[in-house]
């Protein structure tokens, strides 16, 4: 979340990815950054014990999300 | 400065007491156990203790944003429950943890990581750090609020909170306080410290990422290698491993009787740090049977030793405890490297 952020302030289109355990700190981050409700991409939990294949379907799945958020303009 | 006990207070004060504990609870100040009130006088007592601009930056968290100043480490300090003298080895330990590896991320690790202090040299008399029977336990104040004070930085001055930035999966007790001093008369080798290159009578902190503690027992013999294999074994249990970078490390809290055996039948330090790096870790059958095969070679067969720790190094030895028992400690990392820092002497 932190290097999602900072990479936006210098203008570098960015798209934190995080699992579904970790909202709390990732909104306590951006809270912290002061950009409260900044937005990213959550996946299912847990993601260290899958298998390559399985890693690779749930890439996919973020995906478009993660499209969504690189082509969002701040407004 | 009140020292000890002194007259009974009054009713009246034991309430007010009581409302100003309730209030540094509101506004969450605390670790879950009361906290003394930092009131700015007594944190310019403390304050008083170093030659140290109260404005100056100890330890940061730039990524958070947080800071902890002399100042805010002194008010940590008093909340804690230190004694002003302790304030110099509050102050050493925070350098010494902001030295520590990785020491912007590991507070906030699932891991849940704790940091073992060390206590070498007089000051451990001087200010009444506990090396003997129960050095883990609660009921010495040196080590409890020297402790203490680290993790009401975390918890306050860095802002490193469960619930939001601190992520532990569980975490562990020894986040409370996990401070102790090394038995160094009863060592039978050079104490810490002085391993690292400071004299005997200078006095210092280390510290060093722990998850807990592990009780070793080993009574039963008090040959060296049935002693150092128990303690390999408890350092090397299923659990500890996953496929660090770093790889993992231990810290070795031997009882002073285990360090007399050892040393009587010649081993020096050194020697019984080899041994215990020979011997840590699992044979790849073993931690294929755990379903642990992240990191190990397709090739490799289960007979091959897989070594959890890169060099002797990973292991620091400290003496520590009663000579009442065949009991040591192993306290597990994964990031083993220690810092250890000089406690300078009293302001004049």
């Amino acid at each position: 979340m932190a290097d999602g952020i900072l990479f936006e302030e210098r203008g570098i289109p960015a798209a934190a990815v995080i699992t579904d355990a970790f909202r709390r700190t990732a909104d306590a981050m951006a809270r912290a950054q002061g950009l409260e409700g900044y937005p990213y991409v959550a996946i299912p939990h847990p993601i260290s014990s899958l298998s390559p294949e399985e890693l690779r379907v749930r890439a996919e799945q973020a995906l478009p999300e993660v499209v969504r958020l690189l082509q969002e303009v701040e407004g | 400065m009140s020292r000890g006990v002194t007259a009974e207070p009054t009713l009246e004060a034991v309430r007010e007491a009581r409302e100003v504990i309730e209030y540094c609870y509101g506004r969450g100040w605390t670790d879950g156990l009361p906290v003394v009130p930092p009131g700015e006088e007594f944190v310019e007592e403390f304050l008083s203790q170093v030659a140290r601009d109260p404005e100056e930056v100890v330890f940061a968290q730039e990524h958070l944003g947080r800071k902890c100043t002399v100042r805010l480490a002194a008010a940590a300090a008093v909340m804690a429950g230190c004694r002003p003298e302790y304030f110099p080895v509050v102050l050493a330990m925070l350098e010494a943890v902001r030295d520590l590896p990785v020491s912007r991320g590991l507070f906030q690790s699932t891991t849940g990581q704790a940091v073992l202090v060390v206590i070498n040299g007089p000051i451990r008399q001087e200010l009444g750090f506990n090396c003997t029977d129960n050095v883990f336990s609660p009921g010495d104040r040196a080590n409890a609020t020297v402790g203490r004070a680290l993790r009401l930085v975390v918890l306050n001055a860095l802002g490193i909170r469960p619930h939001a930035f601190d992520q532990s999966t569980q975490g562990t007790p020894a986040k409370f306080s996990f401070c102790i001093a090394e038995n160094e008369e009863e060592s039978p080798w050079e104490p810490l410290h002085v391993e690292r290159g400071f004299g005997r009578e200078e006095s210092t902190v280390t510290v060093a990422w722990a998850r807990g503690t592990m009780p070793v027992e080993q009574r039963d013999s008090k040959q060296p290698e049935h002693i150092l294999l128990s303690i390999a074994d408890s350092m090397s249990y299923g659990g500890a491993y996953f496929p660090s970078p770093r790889g993992h490390g231990s810290i070795v809290v031997m009882g002073p009787e285990h360090a007399q055996m050892i040393a009587e039948a010649g081993w020096s330090k050194q020697q019984v740090r080899e041994f215990l790096w020979e011997h840590f870790g699992r044979r790849a059958g073993e931690l294929r049977r755990l379903g642990k095969e992240g990191g190990l070679e397709a090739q490799l067969p289960d007979e091959a030793f897989v070594r959890f720790a890169p060099a002797p190094e990973a292991i620091t030895l400290v003496v520590a405890g009663a000579r009442n028992a065949g009991v040591s400690t192993v306290c597990p990392t994964f990031a083993w490297q220690t810092v250890t820092r000089r406690i300078p002497g009293r302001r004049v």
